[in-house]
Parts: C-alpha cells; sequence; structure tokens
C-alpha cells in the first residue's frame, strides 16, 4: 500500500498589534476540500470585534459558499469568557456553516493567547518559582483550578489550594 | 508586529480498507504537540490515540498526555462528540490537546468522505466527486469548535407542578430585605447542580428573605412559582439571564421566553417597553485575567462600552469572578451612577446566598423588585461569602 495522504490540512492563525489601540487576528485555512480565512479587527482595551471579513474560496458545502456577510453578525462581540456561546449564537442564527463559526473563535483564541503569552514569559527558570509562579495563578484566579490536568487535584501546582465549589466556566 | 502564531498541520493516510492513520501537529509561541491517532472508516470509531509534548508551560503540563485515552472508543459522529473530547480530553488533559484531537477528527472525517469516493470510483472508475456528493448523504462529523448552539439539545425543563390552591402563607418580609438576585436551579439551567426546592430551604436556612431564579434564557412559568412560594411560605421571583452580543443580562419584568442569543438593543426596547430592567451581569467576568495594565482597561473606558446605556443596574458582586473583577465592577458604577447590585451565581445549593442584594423597602412581587432596582434603593452585599473577607473596595 503506498503511503500518499489521503488528506492534508494547514490552518494558520496569527494575531498582529497593527497600532496601539488595533489588533488583527486572521485564521488561514487550506486542505484537501477547503480554503478559507477570517481576518477579525480588534480594539483594545475591550477586546471588542470592531470589523469581520472571511471568504470561503474553495468548498463542497453549499451552506459555506458566499457566506462572508454573516461574519458582520459577530461585530461588537468581546473577546473573553462566553464568547463562544456568544459566536455560534450569533452566527448560527443565520448559518450553517460551522466552519465560519470556528475560524472567528480560532482568532479569538489566537487574542487571548497573545496575552497569555505576555504573562507566561514572566514565569522564573528556575524549578520552585517556576511552581510558585503557577500556583499564585491559580489562586489569583480560581477558574483555572481543575481546567486541565496541570491544575487539578494531585498536581503540585495546586497543592493547598481550596477548591471552588464548582468546576469552573459554568453560567 | 506580529504577537501570536500558530500552525495546525493534519495529514492523514489509509491503511488497508477500513483505517485512517492521522498525524496532527500543533506549534505556536507558547505550546507544541503532536497526536496520533488511528480511525475505524466503517463506523469512525477511535481506535488509538497518543501524544506528546514537544514544548509546554507549566511543570505539570506532562500530566496530560495520560488522559488522552479518555477519547479512545468514541465515534466521530456521534452526537456531542465535541463536547466529549472537551469534556474528556480539555478539562482532563489540556484543551489544547483537546483543539488538536478536534481538528484531527474533523479532517478524518472529510478524510473518510474521500475514501468513500475513492471506493465508488473503484466501480466507477468515471465518478466525479461533485456527482459523489449528490449521491450520499453527508457525514455528521462537526467542526473542531462543536455543534452550533441550535443543534445542542434542550435542556429538560423543571416540571410545571401546580398545587390545588390553599390559603397563601404569609410570606415573611419586613422593611429591609435581602434577596440573591441571580441564582441557577437544574434542570431548568443545564449548567447547574441546585434541585429549586433545595436551593429554597438553604436560602431559607441561611435567612435571605427571597432568591430571584434567573435560569438561563428560561423563564419560570408564573403559576410554577406561585406553587413554589406557597409551598415553601418565601419569597421567590421571577427573572431570567439572557445571554446577548455585549455578554449576560439579568432581565426583571419581562414576560417573555428568550431564546438563543439576541441583540442588547433588542432586548433593552423590548424590556424598557414593558416596564422591566435589565442588570449587567458579571459585566468583567474574566477581562482582568490579563490585569488591567495590560489591556490598558481603566474605569473611565469601560465605562463608555455601550452596554452600560442599555442597563438600568450593574452587578458589582457575583460569586463567579475574581474579587478585582467585582471591585472594577462596583467603580464602573459609581462611575456611571447606576444602581449596583449582588447576587451569588449560585450553580450549587450551597453557593446561594454567596451575595446578595439589600434593599430598603419591601419587595414582594416582581413589579416592587423592579420599582426598587430603578429607584436604587438597594445596595449588594455579601451575604453570607466569609466575613473575613471585605468585598467592596
Amino acid at each position: 500500500m503506498t503511503q500518499i495522504l489521503q488528506f492534508q490540512r494547514n490552518r494558520c492563525t496569527s494575531v498582529s498589534q497593527i497600532d496601539a489601540q488595533t489588533l488583527l487576528s486572521s485564521c488561514h485555512l487550506q486542505d484537501t476540500l477547503t480554503d478559507a480565512y477570517v481576518e477579525l479587527t480588534v480594539k483594545l482595551p475591550d477586546l471588542e470585534i470592531s470589523d469581520a471579513t472571511g471568504e470561503v474560496r474553495r468548498t463542497y458545502q453549499e451552506e459555506c459558499k458566499n457566506q462572508h456577510d454573516v461574519l458582520k453578525k459577530v461585530l461588537g462581540v468581546r473577546i473573553g469568557p462566553g464568547m463562544l456561546k456568544i459566536i455560534k449564537g450569533l452566527m448560527g442564527e443565520v448559518t450553517g456553516c460551522d466552519q465560519l463559526a470556528f475560524m472567528v473563535e480560532e482568532c479569538c483564541h489566537g487574542v487571548i493567547l497573545s496575552f497569555t503569552k505576555d504573562e507566561l514569559l514572566k514565569a522564573p527558570e528556575e524549578e520552585t518559582r517556576k511552581k510558585d509562579f503557577y500556583a499564585n495563578m491559580v489562586k489569583q484566579n480560581i477558574r483555572l483550578y481543575n481546567r486541565c490536568a496541570a491544575f487539578a487535584p494531585g498536581s503540585s501546582l495546586v497543592d493547598g489550594i481550596e477548591p471552588p465549589s464548582e468546576p469552573a466556566e459554568r453560567s | 508586529m506580529q504577537t501570536f502564531m500558530r500552525n495546525k498541520l493534519v495529514s492523514i493516510t489509509r491503511r488497508g480498507n477500513d483505517t485512517l492513520v492521522i498525524h496532527g501537529v500543533l506549534d505556536d509561541d507558547i505550546y507544541g504537540l503532536e497526536m496520533n491517532m488511528e480511525i475505524r472508516l466503517t463506523d469512525l470509531t477511535i481506535l488509538s490515540l497518543d501524544g506528546k509534548w514537544n514544548h509546554w508551560t507549566t511543570p505539570e503540563c506532562p500530566r496530560a498526555v495520560h488522559f488522552l485515552q479518555e477519547a479512545v472508543g468514541l465515534r466521530i459522529d456521534e452526537e456531542g462528540f465535541s463536547q466529549k473530547i472537551h469534556r474528556l480530553v480539555g478539562r482532563k488533559a489540556c484543551r489544547h490537546f483537546a483543539n488538536l484531537a478536534l481538528e484531527c477528527c474533523h479532517s478524518a472525517g472529510e478524510a473518510a468522505l474521500l475514501a468513500k469516493w475513492e471506493d465508488r470510483k473503484g466501480m466507477n472508475p468515471a465518478l466525479t466527486f461533485e456527482a459523489f456528493l449528490g449521491q450520499t448523504e453527508r457525514p455528521a462529523t462537526t467542526v473542531p469548535s462543536g455543534t452550533i448552539v441550535s443543534a445542542v439539545p434542550s435542556p429538560p425543563r423543571p416540571a410545571v407542578r401546580v398545587e390545588k390552591t390553599k390559603a397563601p402563607k404569609k410570606i415573611p418580609v419586613s422593611a429591609g430585605m435581602v434577596i440573591d438576585l441571580h441564582v441557577h436551579t437544574s434542570p431548568a439551567s443545564p449548567c447547574s447542580s441546585a434541585p429549586v426546592d433545595d436551593l429554597i430551604q438553604e436560602a431559607k436556612r441561611i435567612g435571605l428573605d427571597g432568591i430571584c431564579l434567573t435560569d438561563h434564557n428560561y423563564l419560570w412559568p408564573d403559576e410554577s412559582v406561585e406553587e413554589l412560594r406557597q409551598r415553601h411560605g418565601f419569597l421567590i421571583l421571577r427573572g431570567n439571564e439572557i445571554t446577548t452580543e455585549q455578554g449576560d443580562m439579568l432581565v426583571f419584568g419581562l414576560d417573555r421566553d428568550v431564546k438563543g442569543i439576541i441583540q442588547l438593543k433588542d432586548l433593552a426596547e423590548e424590556v424598557h417597553g414593558s416596564g422591566g430592567l435589565i442588570i449587567a451581569a458579571h459585566p468583567f467576568r474574566g477581562f482582568l485575567t490579563f490585569g488591567v495594565g495590560q489591556l490598558g482597561l481603566t474605569v473611565e473606558k469601560a465605562a463608555e462600552r455601550p452596554l452600560f446605556r442599555s442597563v438600568d443596574a450593574i452587578e458589582v458582586l457575583n460569586g463567579k469572578v475574581t474579587k478585582k473583577e467585582n471591585a472594577f465592577a462596583s467603580e464602573v458604577a459609581d462611575g456611571l451612577g447606576l444602581p449596583a447590585t449582588g447576587g451569588s451565581d449560585a450553580h450549587e445549593v450551597s453557593e446561594v446566598g454567596l451575595y446578595a442584594t439589600r434593599f430598603f423597602t419591601r419587595i414582594r412581587d416582581e413589579n416592587e423588585l423592579v420599582n426598587a432596582l430603578k429607584e436604587g434603593a438597594c445596595a449588594p452585599c455579601a451575604f453570607r461569602a466569609k466575613e473575613k473577607e471585605s468585598v467592596l473596595p
């Protein structure tokens, strides 16, 4: 049997600072069946989506053709907790193209991760201090508790931290 | 200048007639991970899954790899697949592994479609992909993120239990009442585990004077609430937590069930038109995670947000946000001169009354509640939040 690929996908999400108050987050998808991009303009300090453009240039899915206007539904949405429900709700009302909504989400996650990166750069190199740094991060933001294996009970990073009374990221 | 980049690469080969072999890579400024997966073509079941880190952040991130096995056996076209991956891989392992797993699985769904086309072409070499699609029911695999809200099955709603009306019990009221304005019950709010009767009993036990049922996009029927009032001899009011493009809003005095996401301006028009009232719920939840300085968010700038022009009050004590976020909301409410409220946002019985709102007038029904809020005859309070903490700035 040959090892020629049956399918290949490349998705690239990037965030750029356009000026002191503006970020541009873009997601480009190319795979065997689809070629699409989404670009969000995001205003600081509210992380509000002020513009959204994009296009599905190649697809076999009828519901994804000529859907660029639906991106305007997310204008005014602020990137942060609860945004996925809002984005899916707003876009789901007007399009069946789930891929486009996902690309918007990827752009939003990229923005959050760009800020997360800045915060993580402050982590010390020395192991004990590094553990303290992350443990303190959980203490300061208890929503992180039990959000992943690293912050779950049994991890040294949450030793001695009182768990919140419910799983994080509810309402 | 570019501040962040994430690349994801998925490649899929077919092994034999019935197996897709998938290799996925996620690489960004923070995380680097890889995943190998095998999926059976006939039923799209995940047969095996393993992964490895190339670069990560915390000293405990490597614990995540073990939990990837939780996804083995799932079918990528089964209902709620994305949510299961988020729950089993995202929460137990790492959300970045979950993100890559979903990317791999969605790609596998597309590859499965191509594989079926290839098989059909064996019998009919002239069959084009387009013609094949016209003859074939498309696989139900979802995009990586998960299903659109409208595809999520409606949660079971509480049964309306109307008993024969008895003589009304006297509801304890007094000048100055403490009411928890923000609670979620199960099953009305799918994210809550608090049965309404248990929640009410606990509210009574700790000495609250009343609670507002503010389930997500669900308005309790009037008769159900009346029945609860009678049965418990306790003040229970109807509200609703409605999601708008500007975030969650607590709505009182609107006698309509709003489904899905609504534009805040439309909601405000309708609520105010019917004499109701809107409270911006936890308006800064999560926004201060990176630090105010990092985003450059000041009280003055925050107060300029359009949402504050559409609401009548701001929730400044919420049990699900950090003290900093509550304090920031309080400063914004002060700056805008809007009434401030408190609510536990309880999703569990033990959380009711964590924060609440003290009213300076008698509240016996939703009308009196709305009027008191409009007049600002109220103040947020840390009712059973540990007294040791002073939450207000």
